[in-house]
């Protein structure tokens, strides 16, 4: 059964003429696989430059660690902080559900407190860039309701464009966006976000990917918000996929002791 | 002067001609005006590249900080205040629709709606917008209060400290278009306005808002003043058609001053929008002098042209002079470093040579044109029963006949006058600008009473090793001058980084108690902060942070914006810094709209005091020029230091903040008074060359002579009267030191003058 599927996936992928026949609900699924359900588990270093409006750059760094329970559903992240020094061991835990709140930890060294943080917020900053809770760890695709508004070319690859409507816009800050997905490795590659006077103002997009495994990945990407006039840009490294991450180290107590995993 | 004497022939030989060049140049002046830029930004009272202004930029840049539209919501018909589920949906309703207005900066709104609160109960720690829309109970109301008073940060800033009323700070792209943005505002409130009450203040809706009134005041009030300086001239002249020539030379000279100022691409600010109404005195001055001597004269016999010749031979000198030393003192304010005053000064010395010129050449070509019968009609109606003559006897006889006692009350008045001028209060304040009644200014104070205050200045911190913010000694250093800083009275709130590491330390640690002070150590406050960074909006800290963690931003709110009681914050605050200097060697910068009025306070007494002193030595060395003597010229100048001591006493004793048009005004009236000595000074001197007796002189001085300087001082007087009405403030003063300064001036002048003359008739040859 397994086998078929992955046939299917691979001739879907293989032939673009089919692939053009989805609606757009299915492009919608097929991306946020692509995009954040890649392998079973993976594990990548990350390096966050966030220049503020009058040009500064402050960096962070962390690694990730990303363990799936179920493709398309539940997931488990654990994010470590190197820098800046005065956050390092810092931990960050996320356990994404399908309904419902998120669970959020976070971990304070230097007073050993663990914290659980609510997160009923998804669109606000991840680590004081422009990026989200939402652009890291991936939105709800039920929470949009989705239109295939055309095909177009980005960077000289073939794109969908999904137009995308919040079902409850009181949540969030944009009235829709415009997602680029590519038609053939389906992962987002620019979204185009518009506040609620029809303003363009926020802009995410992948600056650099490459194939890990077999696997489209992203290296490089950049988010802008106009309003404020800020810029975050994410650069990955030492990705790698199904590593064999347990379950059992996405728990309260490993937050005080860092698995092997995140530690360089 | 024979020039001049000759271009006076030349009018009256072209009445036509010069009337049609006079009307081309003024259409020309009159396109001009459709350019007009109206700027309010007190911030304009400083040049753009003054340091004060530069460090604000650089402030509002470095901790993107916009000018705000403060919407206060109050609610006084229920004892929850607006704390009801009904007005606080509509609060939330009425917020979410003025974030899509134009203009406004819609994710820096500080509301209950948008504004993130920091919690921890229950093991959780939450950091979200204070409420959400659609509260259904009681008890859900009553939360947002209370977990808004609970945060030292939201309290008297966005819900008022006695838990009644809630503030909206809009914060808007363009100070200029908050005008624009508060009728929106209006607009949105009226639709869903429920029991309770809506204010919206703040300073740049109050400068806006006196833009708007000032364009209307200028269109009002100069044109008012005008029909009742009209009226009065009707009442002493009784023609329309003689007066009618004064009223052209005055708009004329208005219109001129104004196209060129506009033409020339000047702004026209609160202080330039008055000088259509300093003008208008100034320019009808002349012309009543002319016409008084012209009927007197044209009476005895003769024709027109002839008389006008006579008249200018007595006449052109005083006139030239009066019109040259009022061009001084107010050509005087160019020496202050404040644009707009500087700009104001030159454009009515400006404006006063107009009026003079016209009045040379306009008055005899107009007159020219009116046919023999009908003047000869005018005099017979204008030398009517005087009831003037007997005043001027009555002064006559008090300043001749007891010229000592008249001195020693002079005495006694500057004596009076220096007490005064040593208890001047200077202060401004822009929202005193507007009459006590108007919506601004209720507004303001509703807010005020119920919130930490309005009015904002910011104290910054600057450090030059980054993260030096984050250390608890830095923290603490904050902490105590916060402390300091509540002590003052017109302080009702600070607000600074430790404040929100103090409220997340007390909100991770469960509310636990005495767990609301500043972490030990600089990884804690940086992890605070970080978890801050990690759940609300990144980009509150950096309001009150920059992001290397150099500078700290204290917010002072200031509950009224009085430059008195700015200074007194900066001394104390100083103070404080000087006894307990930052650690690392910080140092520190002031910032903040009501931070910038003090500068410009600052510049304009001292500017002050050296223009009127420079105007004083030049008017003096005119005088001795004139009078060819040093003796008769410091004499001309008593009256206006007798005025000026006296008016600026006044204002000391009744307690009238030494303000803008207060400040204005000592040039106004050197350039008056001046006038009527010269005036006087000058026919003495030629009465007496006639006569060579005294006796003579007096009374012939207290027949025409004197008669004309009552009818300016009168006319002057009383033709700003309407000024008293308007709502704008500085018109206020303006109109009512206007008439104080004509009738102590005028008064001085007559009694004075020849007081000292006949006291020292043996030492004044004339």
């Amino acid at each position: 059964m397994k086998f078929f599927l992955i046939l299917i996936i691979a001739i879907v992928l293989m032939n673009p003429a089919l692939a053009d026949a989805l609606t757009a609900d299915e492009i919608v699924d097929r991306s946020n696989l692509a995009y954040y359900y890649a392998g079973d588990d993976g594990r990548a270093s990350l390096k966050m430059t966030i220049t503020d409006r009058r040009g500064r750059d402050r960096v962070r760094e962390m690694t990730l660690l990303r363990k799936d329970i179920e493709d398309g559903g539940r997931q488990k992240f654990y994010v470590y902080f190197h820098k800046p020094t005065d956050v390092s061991r810092m931990v960050f835990m996320v356990w994404k559900k399908t309904s419902g709140d998120d669970d959020r930890w976070l971990y304070l060294p230097a007073i050993d407190l663990v914290k659980r943080i609510a997160s009923s917020d998804k669109r606000s900053s991840f680590a004081g860039g422009v990026f989200t809770y939402e652009d890291v760890s991936g939105r709800r695709s039920t929470d949009d309701t989705h239109e295939l508004a055309g095909d177009g070319m980005l960077n000289g690859r073939a794109v969908y464009l999904i137009k995308n409507v919040p079902v409850d816009g009181s949540d969030v800050d944009f009235s829709h966006y415009i997602a680029h997905i590519d038609k053939e490795t389906f992962l987002p590659m620019r979204g185009e976000y518009f506040n609620k006077k029809g303003e363009h103002y926020r802009t995410i997009e992948v600056l650099e990917t490459t194939v890990i495994d077999g696997i489209p990945t992203v290296l490089k990407a950049k988010a802008e918000d106009r309003e404020k006039g800020l810029k975050t840009t994410v650069e990955f490294s030492n990705i790698k996929y199904n590593i064999g991450l347990e379950e059992g180290l996405f728990k309260e107590r490993y937050l005080r002791k860092p698995p092997k995993e995140v530690r360089r | 002067m024979k020039i001049l004497h000759s271009i006076v022939e030349k009018s009256l030989n072209h009445p036509k001609v010069v009337i049609i060049i006079y009307a081309l140049i003024t259409v020309i002046f009159l396109t001009q005006f459709p350019k007009i830029t109206i700027d309010t930004d007190p911030e304009n009272m400083l040049y753009n590249d003054e340091p004060a202004r530069v460090a604000h930029r650089e402030f509002k840049a470095e901790f993107a900080l916009h000018d705000s539209i403060v919407v206060g919501v109050v609610d006084d018909s229920a004892p929850e205040g607006v704390f009801t589920p009904d007005t606080l949906n509509r609060i939330a309703a009425v917020t979410d629709e003025i974030s899509q207005i134009d203009g406004v900066i819609s994710y820096d709104l500080i509301s209950p709606t948008t504004t993130d609160d920091i919690e921890g109960r229950g093991g959780t720690l939450t950091i979200e917008p204070l409420m959400k829309a659609g509260l259904s109970d009681k008890a859900e109301a009553l939360a947002v209060r209370d977990r808004a008073l609970s945060n030292p940060i939201l309290k008297d800033m966005l819900v008022s400290g006695d838990g009644k009323a809630v503030a909206i700070a809009v914060p808007i792209e363009e100070k200029d278009q908050s005008y624009r943005i508060s009728k929106e505002i209006e607009e949105i409130i009226e639709r869903h306005r429920g029991t309770e009450e809506y204010h919206i203040t703040g300073l740049p809706v109050a400068e806006d808002t006196f833009g708007v009134e000032m364009f209307k005041q200028m269109a009002m009030s100069a044109p008012l003043a005008g029909l009742f300086i009209f009226a009065l001239m009707l009442f002493f002249f009784r023609r329309v058609s003689l007066i009618v020539s004064p009223m052209i030379v005055a708009m004329v000279s208005i219109i001129w001053t104004m196209g060129l100022l506009i033409g020339t691409g000047n702004t026209v600010h609160i202080m330039i929008s008055m000088i259509p109404i300093f003008l208008m005195p100034i320019a009808v001055v002349d012309s009543i002098h002319i016409l008084s001597e012209f009927f007197d004269e044209y009476r005895a016999g003769g024709t027109k042209k002839e008389t006008f010749i006579n008249v200018f031979d007595k006449l052109m000198t005083p006139m030239l002079y009066t019109s040259i030393t009022s061009s001084v003192g107010f050509a005087s304010l160019a020496l202050t470093p404040i644009p707009p005053v500087r700009v104001f000064g030159l454009f009515v010395a400006f404006g006063i040579m107009t009026a003079w010129f016209l009045t040379l050449t306009l008055i005899p070509a107009v007159t020219m044109l009116m046919p023999e019968r009908y003047l000869k009609g005018l005099v017979k109606a204008e030398h009517g029963p005087d009831k003037l003559a007997a005043i001027q006897r009555a002064i006559g006889h008090l300043s001749t006949k007891r010229s000592r006692m008249v001195l020693v009350a002079t005495l006694l008045v500057l004596g009076f006058s220096a007490y005064g001028i040593s208890h001047i209060v200077v202060n401004d304040n822009p929202v005193y600008w507007f009459s006590k009644d108007h919506k601004i200014r209720v507004a303001d104070r509703v807010l005020n009473e119920h919130f930490g205050g309005t009015y904002m200045a910011y104290l910054v911190l600057n450090g030059d090793e980054s993260g030096m913010v984050k250390t608890p000694e830095l923290m603490a250093y904050i902490e105590r001058l916060q402390r300091h800083l509540t002590t003052l009275d017109v302080v009702g709130k600070t607000t600074t980084i430790a404040d929100v590491v103090k409220k997340i330390g007390y909100e991770l640690k469960d509310r636990e108690a005495g767990s609301g002070v500043i972490p030990e150590s600089s990884a804690a406050i940086g992890q605070y902060l970080f978890l801050y960074e990690m759940s609300g909006d990144p980009e509150d800290l950096y309001h009150l942070v920059d992001p290397d963690y150099k500078k700290a931003a204290i917010w002072i709110h200031l509950k009224r914006g009085d430059n008195l009681d700015m200074r007194g914050v900066i001394e104390s605050a100083e103070e404080f810094m000087a006894m307990n200097p930052p650690p690392g060697g910080m140092s520190s910068e002031w910032a903040g709209l009501t931070y910038i009025n003090v500068v410009w306070q600052d510049h304009m007494v001292s500017g002050m005091l050296s223009a009127l002193l420079g105007s004083f030595v030049v008017v003096l060395l005119i005088m001795t020029l004139l009078f060819r003597s040093i003796l008769w010229g410091l004499v001309s100048m008593v009256p206006l230091v007798v005025t000026i001591s006296f008016i600026y006493g006044l204002v000391g004793v009744v307690g009238k903040n030494y303000d803008m048009p207060i400040a204005v005004l000592s040039a106004l009236t050197l350039g008056l008074s001046v006038d009527f000595a010269i005036h006087l000074v000058q026919r003495t001197r030629q009465l007496y060359r006639d006569s060579k007796d005294w006796g003579i002189t007096i009374d012939a001085l207290f027949e025409e002579p004197v008669r004309a300087i009552i009818r300016n001082a009168v006319v002057i007087a009383i033709g700003f009267t309407p000024l008293l009405f308007a709502p704008l403030m500085p018109y206020k003063t303006v109109g009512f030191f206007m008439a104080a300064i004509m009738a102590i001036s005028g008064g001085v002048t007559l009694l004075v003058l020849p007081s000292i003359m006949v006291v020292l008739k043996g030492r004044l040859r004339p």
